[in-house]
């Protein structure tokens, strides 16, 4: 047996303190095995995104123990959570967060400048994204010059151009309508295939689950599987 | 329809930004106190300016009226004795007091005075000479009788006749204690004086007198009454004076030549009665009582009116005038950037308040609900504020110019609410981009088109300003309004920051382009961060306009500076200056050799200075200062001046008299040209050309212009000879002037005081800076130049904090692809620094291009005391200060930015950003 990628345990986030806090997160635990595709599911305000946060280290958790492929997070400091980050874990957000005055192909080679790669090597990978990401014909546009699906795409060739173990997509179809955000699902389904690479997917869409490995719900900040 | 008010709304947006409405109000404070106190306390200046002017021209300024006596010719062919004169004196000062009309009432009490012409003390062997004078004033002047007795008449029968051609006429003078101890005369003694053509006169002393206050202005008309007084009459010439009184006046008369005494009353202007209002109406109505003057060849008894009063008066007045323009020069540009801060402030607020006010939209509330509650606000702080910056002007000034505060108050007032109703607007109204490209494209051009539109008005209200400012110069007697011409430096700037506002992007582009080629990710990130902002126009236009037209005020200041110290050398020559009268031939070479030979002084060149020399060239009279000094110890004094050097002059040249018979310029009398440095304003002599310096009883000498003369002096047109090359031309050379330099130069010249008129540059440089119009501009552009930095650096501060949570939202999601904090920080400054690059080097090149343009037309040599327009002198070291300003500012904000976001989480950050 593979040893899971993200291992989750105990964890629990509360925001604020007294009467008026909020335990966005209790007692959670699970796992991830690698190359699958799993599903977070939840009403509005259940914890997806404070659960997701947790996971990519852009939070912390205030009790328990995450560890992602093997490393307990935890224990990073902010440099160790900015190299996790430049190495295993990518993100894809509701809100694409592609840089405006880049093109699609340079917003898909950010990443592989922060890990300093050689241009050529650069390009070619872009090159190859774009291709799997259907865009190879958009290259130079501008996020502006985009439809909303086109920039996710472009989002997700970013998360993947730095080969990271782990994708966090905190609803990456949010802002796009039924049939865009099918197709965009139906991607990252391949990519998961394609790329090996694990994702971890918040979403509200029945399609989705459909689509996913492994449906994990949470409600109230615990999870029911 | 009512719109509807929501009072707890605009109680909770004033709290929650109570820092930026803070910002604005102490903005409209500071500027509303400086615009409402300047020009109050300018036109108190320019009263003080006045009134220091015509104290400062002494006698120059005094209004006097002369006139001959009536005709006394007697029926024996004599002439007859007058014995109402006191009362003919009394009939001209009544008449002169009846023509001054309302001009009377800024003139003291008026004093008479008949002088008699030079006389020569021919007993003991200093130079003495003697005048007898009749002085009354409202009072007397009163005096006591230490000795002897008031002059009497000098004949029992009062209106006897004088013969024809009979022995000097007896006249009884009274003499002051001091003149009858230096003279070693009492009462009773007959004074051995004598006229210019050597005829004795019958002067006789009557008693000795004590003034009851010597301090009566009757007194300063003939001060050589009281004390004697050395140099007046020549150098090393000792003047004394014998009064005569109404008795003897008669007397006085017949002792001279009819048209010898005149009829003189004096008026003295009342400085503390002057203001700059009156001075206009002063200067015209001098210039219609000089219109009715009869002319000094005049035989009848008109009276003939002299006063420097209108020209003291009118150059006061260009002075005020020119120091009101630069004040609103500089006013307006604080004026102008400080409104460019209040729309950045207000658009930093509406940008923090844009998702409530999407709220309020979408719950319902109206725009024009939304314009009130927002116009109360603003109404509210800009009131409170423009109250306080007017109450600090009052205080100060005693008064508010509510006219120069009207911009930055309305600004304050009406920022925040356009502002946020176009936020609110824009948030609500269905502002999807339009789908088709077509569509598109015509928004784009719309946009473009209204920018440029924009653009081409402020550049054509700039260049509008900036030719009538050189056409017509920033004076407003030259025909012209104030503003517009006072508005062009900031209208200029305006015009050049939008030119750089186009080119900012076209920099970071290049910039970004650059980026991309190379393998540094920082640069990449931070070249992308700062092409994005830099299509913001407020934060271009009020920095760079900042730091513009704080390097103009500070260019100014330098300038002036200089242009102070450079005037006063032209003024006075040298460190020192000592002129004599000219009929003293031998002494002035002499005294140049003792002032030389005095430690502490490096050189004292003796010169002959005419003022105006009737020179004529090519048959135009061409009137200038002819200076004849030995040109080689000129030379070699002035080059220790900051003085330009003085060009050789060469030997007489011998004319060319058969080579070019028919050159237009050439004289008609063959012989060696006296070689002369010419300059003159107009331009109308060239290298080459000759002069004709008319003499008395001799033919034209002539003078050829072999050079330029060097800007040494504050004539327009100067002349340069050698004294030896005149001398050997046949001119007689009387020098009359010594320049000594030196550091004993004012103590050595101070020495010889009494041989003439000592001016010590020091002492001129002093009275200039310590006039009240000089200092008072000069601690204006200080204030300005300071107070736009301050305001730079704030508005660099606000376009900071406006592009922040942009900035720290695109920094979170470069942090999710890994990026450090410390990078982060890195690329921040690399957003900020084009800005702050921008302003520090393009603000500063713009000012001085601008100062390089404007230096000429704003008068400041009216400031200076200088001929021409002063150098424009660049303030090296406030610039270096200026330009590392902003560019600290970078490296203050960015950590302070990154602080301020430690204690968040990215989660926190990336949840609270929708962009
Ligand atoms: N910084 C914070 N401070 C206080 N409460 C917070 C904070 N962040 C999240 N919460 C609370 O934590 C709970 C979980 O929020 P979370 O964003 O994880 O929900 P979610 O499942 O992602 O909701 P959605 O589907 O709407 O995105 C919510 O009740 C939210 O209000
Ligand atoms: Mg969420």
């Amino acid at each position: 047996m593979t040893k899971p990628i993200v291992e989750v345990r105990g964890v629990h986030r509360t925001f604020g303190a007294g009467p008026t806090a909020v335990h966005a997160l209790r007692d959670v635990s699970f796992d991830v095995e690698p190359g699958t595709m799993v599903a977070l599911v939840g009403r509005s305000g259940s914890g997806k995104t404070t659960l997701l946060n947790v996971i990519g280290g852009l939070d912390r958790a205030d009790r328990g123990s995450l560890s992602v492929d093997g490393t307990d997070i935890t224990r990073l400091d902010e440099d160790g959570l900015s190299r996790l980050r430049r190495e295993k874990v990518a993100y894809v957000f509701q809100t694409f967060g592609l840089i405006p005055v880049l093109s699609a192909a340079e917003n898909v080679g950010a990443p592989l400048r922060l890990a300093r790669t050689p241009a050529a090597d650069r390009e070619k990978r872009v090159e190859l994204l774009l291709d799997l990401v259907g865009l190879a014909a958009h290259a130079e546009q501008r996020p502006a010059e985009l439809s909303g699906g086109q920039q996710q795409r472009v989002a997700i060739a970013r998360a993947l151009a730095a080969s990271p173990r782990l994708l966090i997509a905190d609803e990456p179809t949010g802002q796009l309508d039924a049939e865009t955000g099918r197709s965009v699902m139906a991607l990252l389904r391949g990519v998961v295939e394609s790329e090996g690479v694990t994702a971890l997917v918040s979403t509200h869409d029945p399609v989705m689950m459909a689509l996913a490995d492994r449906v994990i719900r949470i409600s109230d900040g615990r999870l029911h599987e | 329809m009512r719109p509807a008010l929501h009072w707890p709304s605009i109680r909770g947006r004033a709290r929650a930004d109570a820092g930026p409405l803070l910002l604005s109000a102490v903005v409209v404070a500071v500027v509303t106190f400086l615009a409402g106190a300047v020009p109050v306390a300018l036109g108190d200046t320019a009263d003080e300016a006045v009134q220091a002017a015509v104290r400062q021209a002494g006698s120059d300024a005094d209004v006097q009226v002369q006139a001959r006596w009536e005709y006394d010719d007697g029926s024996g062919g004599g002439r007859v004795r007058t014995a109402r004169s006191a009362e003919a004196l009394d009939d001209l000062r009544d008449r002169s007091l009846d023509e001054l009309g309302p001009l009377g009432e800024v003139l003291l009490p008026p004093v008479e005075l008949v002088d008699s012409p030079y006389l020569k003390i021919v007993n003991g062997a200093e130079p003495r000479s003697f005048r007898i004078d009749y002085v009354a004033g409202g009072s007397g002047p009163a005096v006591t009788w230490v000795s002897g007795a008031a002059p009497q008449p000098s004949v029992a029968r009062l209106d006897v006749e004088a013969p024809f051609n009979g022995p000097p006429w007896p006249v009884q003078v009274g003499v002051s204690e001091a003149t009858a101890a230096r003279l070693g005369v009492k009462a009773g003694d007959r004074l051995q004086v004598e006229d210019d053509n050597r005829n004795p006169k019958d002067v006789r002393v009557s008693g000795v007198f004590r003034p009851t206050d010597p301090g009566d202005p009757a007194w300063q008309a003939a001060p050589w009454l009281l004390n004697p007084v050395h140099g007046r009459d020549g150098a090393g010439i000792t003047r004394f004076g014998g009064m005569v009184s109404k008795d003897s006046l008669p007397d006085f008369r017949l002792a001279f030549e009819p048209d010898q005494t005149n009829r003189i009353v004096r008026f003295s202007p009342d400085p503390a009665l002057l203001t700059l209002d009156s001075a206009q109406r002063i200067v015209s109505a001098v210039v219609r009582l000089k219109a009715t003057s009869a002319s000094s060849g005049d035989r009848s008894t008109e009276s003939q009116w002299w006063t420097q009063l209108d020209t003291v008066l009118s150059d006061v007045q260009d002075q005020i005038d020119a120091a009101t323009a630069q004040a609103a020069v500089l006013l307006i540009a604080v004026t102008t950037v400080a409104v460019l801060i209040l729309l950045l402030a207000a658009e930093l607020l509406a940008a923090r308040r844009s998702p409530a006010l999407t709220v309020a939209r979408q719950r319902g509330a109206a725009l024009p609900s939304l314009g009130l509650e927002l116009l109360i606000e603003s109404a509210l702080v800009a009131a409170l504020a423009a109250g306080a910056g007017a109450l600090l002007s009052a205080l100060f000034t005693g008064a508010v110019a509510a006219a120069w505060t009207l911009p930055v108050v309305l600004a304050g007032l009406l920022a925040g609410p356009a502002f946020g109703v176009v936020r609110a607007f824009r948030a609500t109204r269905d502002r999807r981009v339009p789908a088709n490209r077509g569509a598109r494209l015509v928004a784009r051009r719309t946009a473009a088109l209204r920018r440029l539109t924009l653009e081409l008005a402020v550049l054509a209200a700039a260049a509008t300003a900036l030719t009538l400012l050189n056409r017509h110069g920033v004076l407003p007697s030259a025909g012209g309004t104030v503003l517009l011409p006072a508005a062009a430096p900031a209208l200029a700037v305006l015009t050049g920051a939008a030119l750089l506002l186009r080119l900012l992007p076209l920099i970071t582009g290049l910039a970004l382009r650059q980026a991309l080629r190379s393998s540094r990710p920082l640069a990449v990130f931070g070249a992308a961060r700062a092409a994005s902002a830099s299509a913001r126009p407020l934060p271009v236009l009020t920095l760079v306009g900042a730091a513009a037209l704080a390097s103009f005020a500070l260019a100014v200041t330098s300038t002036v500076d200089r242009g102070l110290t450079d005037g006063a050398w032209r003024t006075v020559g040298a460190d020192a200056r000592l002129r004599v009268a000219s009929d003293s031939v031998v002494t002035v070479p002499e005294t140049a050799q003792r002032i030389a030979a005095t430690p502490g002084v490096r050189h004292a060149v003796a010169a002959q200075v005419v003022d105006v020399a009737p020179l004529v060239v090519a048959d135009a009279e061409r009137p200038a200062r002819l200076v004849i000094v030995d040109s080689a110890a000129y030379r070699a004094l002035l080059a220790e001046t900051p003085l330009p050097a003085l060009p050789s002059l060469p030997a007489a040249l011998s004319l060319p008299t058969a080579s070019s018979p028919a050159a237009p310029n050439q004289p008609t009398a063959s012989g060696p040209a006296v070689p002369a440095l010419v300059r003159y304003a107009g331009g109308h002599v060239r290298t080459g050309d000759h002069l004709k310096l008319p003499r008395q009883a001799a033919p034209a000498l002539d003078l050829v212009a072999t050079g330029i003369a060097p800007a040494v002096d504050s004539s327009e047109d100067l002349v340069v000879v050698d004294a030896a090359t005149m001398t050997a031309a046949g001119y007689q050379v009387v020098p009359d002037t010594i320049w000594v330099t030196g550091p004993g130069a004012g103590q050595a010249a101070a020495a010889h005081s009494g041989e003439g008129l000592v001016d010590l540059r020091a002492e001129v440089e002093a009275s200039r800076r310590d006039a009240p119009l000089v200092t008072g501009l000069i601690r204006l552009a200080w204030a300005s130049a300071a107070m736009l930095l301050a305001l730079g650096l704030l508005g660099f501060a606000l376009s900071a904090s406006a592009g922040a949570p942009e900035r720290w939202q695109t920094l979170s999601r470069l942090r999710t692809l890994g990026l450090r904090t410390s990078e982060a920080r890195r690329v921040a400054a690399g957003e900020l620094l084009p800005l702050a690059l921008l302003a520090a080097a393009g603000g500063p090149l713009l000012g001085l291009l601008l100062i390089h343009l404007t230096v000429g037309p704003l008068s400041l040599r009216l400031l200076t005391a200088q001929p021409e327009a002063p150098p424009l002198v660049l303030p090296w070291a406030a610039l270096t200060v200026l330009f590392l300003a902003f560019p600290a500012m970078v490296a203050a904000v960015v950590p302070l930015e990154s602080a301020l976001r430690r204690r968040r989480r990215l989660a926190e950050v990336l949840r609270v950003g929708g962009a």
